[in-house]
């Protein structure tokens, strides 16, 4: 056994909870993901942060409540935006309201999620939800100057994304890896992104949008 | 397919390549329009009329909205994709009030209102304070009259190492709103860089071509475009004035009366334009890299010779330009017959010259034929020789020349034509 693997196991040994371990060593997993994404498949989302926010939230509320969690809060900053548009304030103030908006709307729906007989929702560690109201100003940055089909798409690709990011953190392979070897899950993100980094090639969704001028 | 993937540029290729190319300096020159203006203004470059600059809002309240008349722009210097920019038509009844292009009415409380809204970085990146722009309004110019929805047209230009590699025409759409944007519905038309004809239209938002404007039979192609050389020309005395942009994009626009105008640069151009014209870009640029370009006339040359769309051909040759290869098939007339022979196209050699061997066999050093004998000093020391009537046919067209008669027969092409028979032709390097 090596360092990293003693390490880890006195860790659990000493009480450190297994999911904080599991989920941390496959962060950068899925980020990596996220960057690959973009620059070898093409698709663009809402940049890093968001999908994979949503990646470790829907490990806490599961896939279907977790989706309806990230509908009322993109829901909710898009309305409370375009509302807060007609008032002229300084900025900050404007993005705190939305917050403001954004909160109060997810509160709603946590309450009358019992009645809709969503009773994960009532339960769950409120973090990760706290996690995606705050990256609600995120939401509305990368809307600025885009049409509706462009913003729909860019949510449908990030959810795409942050679904196959769940799947990565749910996956019992690489649970157990992260736990045993520990070293190689560690070090594979880095070679994925230098990878990545350096690709100057087309990405994938390329050859579909410029297919005509592929012959 | 595989061929060709490799010539479209991706954005990876785009930001990992040739982005590096622009410095700092000149991303700060193109992402400001009063800095693009300054330098290009300094250079002696056309732009719009510059009405008024406010860069706090004590310069905002001390200004004297009246003195405005009409057919002005209100932009954010830093602003992008067209964000915050108000484009005011014509004066309304009331002082102080104006039409804007959709005919809606606006008075100096809005635009003051939104001038603040700029002052606070509503429309800048990271949503930094901005100063704002008043710009003289460019009325469309005729030849886009039937094409454009209440908006003006703009060429944008991709310049590379001094070469206009590629060109497209932005059309504001009903879509768009009147804006020449293509992420907001404007049409992106390609446009052949030797003729100004416009090639293809590409809607990127429907994510398809268009043949005709939408609601008429008007074809989008087969439109001249004028000024054409001129555009092509400013596009690279733009880059020649900011040389740390070394991959940009220079929009252009046609003013009725002073002509090409340039409106704004883009340091970090985006790829669509290669499906406006069907033709990928990062071939074009591999085509120019290293070349080197004296100035901007050589710069257009260059891609116009060498970016021709297949039609050109056509076009030039009513404009009295033929193209031709380095080496082509000429057919010689002697004695009233023709005798076809591989010529290589020497624009190095001032005169015609042709193999003393071919010349004899032909009958040309015949007597009648030999005009004079000159005295030329060659790689074999001087040398003797004549000069013999020659006609013959290149690519077409009939030419009746005095060629030289050398002893060749080491070399490869037996005959060499040189500049002095070259007017009118273009070859292809």
């Amino acid at each position: 056994m090596n360092i990293f693997q003693q390490l880890i196991q006195q860790a659990i040994i000493d009480g450190v909870s297994v999911q904080t371990v599991v989920l941390l060593l496959l962060l950068p997993l899925v980020a990596s993901l996220v960057a690959a994404s973009r620059h070898i498949i093409g698709f663009k989302g809402f940049g890093i942060l968001i999908p994979t926010a949503i990646a470790m939230a829907l490990v806490f509320t599961g896939v279907g409540t977790g989706l309806i969690v990230f509908a009322v809060i993109l829901l909710s900053a898009t309305y409370s935006r375009y509302l807060l548009r007609k008032l002229h304030f300084h900025y900050l103030p404007r993005m705190a309201l939305l917050l403001w908006f954004v909160s109060l709307a997810t509160l709603a729906m946590i309450m009358i999620s019992p009645s809709l007989g969503l009773m994960q929702l009532t339960t769950i560690s409120i973090l990760p939800i706290i996690i995606l109201v705050l990256l609600a100003e995120e939401f509305i940055g990368v809307q600025i100057g885009k049409s509706l089909k462009e913003a729909a798409r860019l949510t449908l690709e990030t959810l795409i994304i942050a679904l196959v990011g769940f799947l990565i953190f749910q996956s019992q392979f690489l649970q157990e890896a992260a736990l045993t070897y520990p070293h190689w899950v560690a070090l594979t993100p880095v070679l994925i992104n230098l990878l990545v980094g350096r690709f100057t090639g087309l990405r994938l969704l390329e050859y579909w949008r410029f297919k005509r001028i592929i012959k | 397919m595989l061929s060709n993937n490799n010539h479209i540029l991706g954005m990876n290729a785009r930001n990992q390549i040739y982005l590096q190319l622009n410095k700092m300096s000149g991303r700060k020159i193109a992402d400001s329009k009063l800095l693009t203006k300054k330098r290009l203004t300094k250079a002696g470059l056309p732009t719009p009329k510059l009405l008024a600059v406010f860069k706090n809002s004590r310069e905002l309240a001390q200004f004297d909205w009246l003195k405005l008349q009409e057919n002005f722009v209100i932009k954010p210097v830093s602003g992008f994709g067209g964000g915050g920019i108000i484009v005011v038509r014509k004066r309304a009844k009331l002082a102080g009030e104006w039409f804007l292009m959709d005919n809606s009415k606006v008075n100096i409380g809005d635009l003051r209102f939104h001038a603040l809204d700029i002052l606070s970085g509503q429309y800048s990146l990271h949503d930094l304070p901005d100063f704002v722009m008043i710009e003289e309004r460019i009325k469309i110019a005729k030849v886009f009259r039937n094409y454009a929805y209440q908006g003006t047209p703009d060429i944008r230009v991709i310049v590379y190492n001094k070469v206009p590699v590629m060109a497209m025409l932005r059309l504001p759409t009903v879509q768009s709103n009147g804006k020449a944007n293509l992420h907001q519905g404007a049409l992106g038309v390609g446009i052949d860089l030797a003729t100004g004809i416009t090639t293809y239209a590409y809607s990127q938002l429907a994510g398809k071509f268009i043949k005709n404007i939408p609601d008429s039979n008007r074809k989008i192609n087969g439109i001249r475009l004028p000024y054409w050389n001129e555009i092509l020309t400013l596009a690279v005395k733009t880059q020649e004035a900011i040389p740390s942009l070394g991959y940009m994009g220079v929009d252009i626009v046609i003013d009725k009366d002073r002509g090409p105008l340039v409106l704004e640069l883009n340091a970090r151009p985006g790829i669509e334009i290669q499906n406006a014209n069907l033709a990928p870009l990062k071939k074009r640029m591999e085509r120019v890299e290293g070349l080197e370009v004296r100035d901007a006339q050589h710069g257009v040359k260059i891609a116009q010779t060498l970016f021709a769309a297949r039609f050109a051909d056509r076009v030039m040759a009513d404009a009295g330009i033929k193209m031709i290869n380095i080496h082509e098939t000429v057919k010689l007339i002697v004695n009233k017959q023709r005798q076809e022979i591989t010529a290589k196209i020497d624009t190095g050699a001032w005169r015609t010259s042709i193999d003393r061997d071919l010349a004899t066999k032909l009958g040309l050093l015949e007597n009648g034929n030999i005009i004079r004998t000159k005295k030329v000093k060659s790689s074999l020391g001087y040398d003797e020789r004549p000069l013999i009537n020659l006609s013959y046919y290149l690519a077409g067209r009939k030419i009746h020349t005095i060629a030289g008669v050398a002893g060749r027969r080491s070399l490869k092409n037996q005959i060499i034509i040189g500049r002095r028979d070259l007017q009118g032709f273009l070859v292809k390097p």
